[in-house]
């Protein structure tokens, strides 16, 4: 997320808003937000719905115990509610794809 | 016997990927697809909706493993 952060700035330049989804819960996030300087929305999905939703729950082995989460996975989602593009994984931990898309349709528009 | 066997056969084939589909999660939002809408809380505690968006921003969804995550 401390990436994202870094790339606000260019992504709301193109008309993005950034939104962070994990299942934290919002106190752990608000934490996590003011220590690292983020301004964008860290969005709390408990229950794990939303990830479940979009494919992309995982359970963590983690000290023996497994963990549910989300997978590292970025949409962009254009201002009619499509998916216009997405990374996952590894992929997505870097935005600077994203940011580029967002410019070019930045541009188109 | 030999088409009741068959018969079996077949139904396993069948409905065994609809089983599947059933037990594991929903299938992945790809490119191309509408967004799945939600309502969720961020850290001050106030909801936010992907609906909210529509019509005025794009929206990168951001999903990470959990918040004190290194990356």
């Amino acid at each position: 997320m401390r990436s994202f952060q870094q790339n606000v700035g260019k992504l709301e330049a193109a008309d993005t808003q950034v939104l962070g989804v994990s299942m934290d819960n919002p106190f752990a996030n608000k934490v996590f937000a003011d220590e690292n300087g983020v301004t964008f929305p860290l969005l709390s999905d408990i229950g794990g719905n939303v990830i479940r939703e979009y494919g992309i729950y995982k359970e963590y082995d983690q000290f023996h115990t497994k963990i549910p989460a989300a997978r590292r996975a970025t949409y962009l989602i254009d201002t009619n509610g499509k998916v216009v593009a997405m990374q996952v994984d590894t992929d997505a931990v870097d935005p600077t794809k994203t940011v580029r898309a967002c410019e070019r349709r930045k541009l188109k528009g | 016997m030999q088409r009741v066997s068959i018969a079996l056969l077949l139904a396993y084939f069948l409905l065994t990927p609809v089983a599947r589909a059933q037990i594991g999660s929903a299938p992945e939002v790809k490119v191309g697809d509408l967004a799945p809408d939600f309502t969720l809380v961020d850290q001050n505690g106030k909801p936010r909706s992907l609906h909210d968006y529509k019509g005025k921003k794009n929206v990168a969804l951001a999903f990470y493993v959990w918040a004190f995550s290194s990356d």
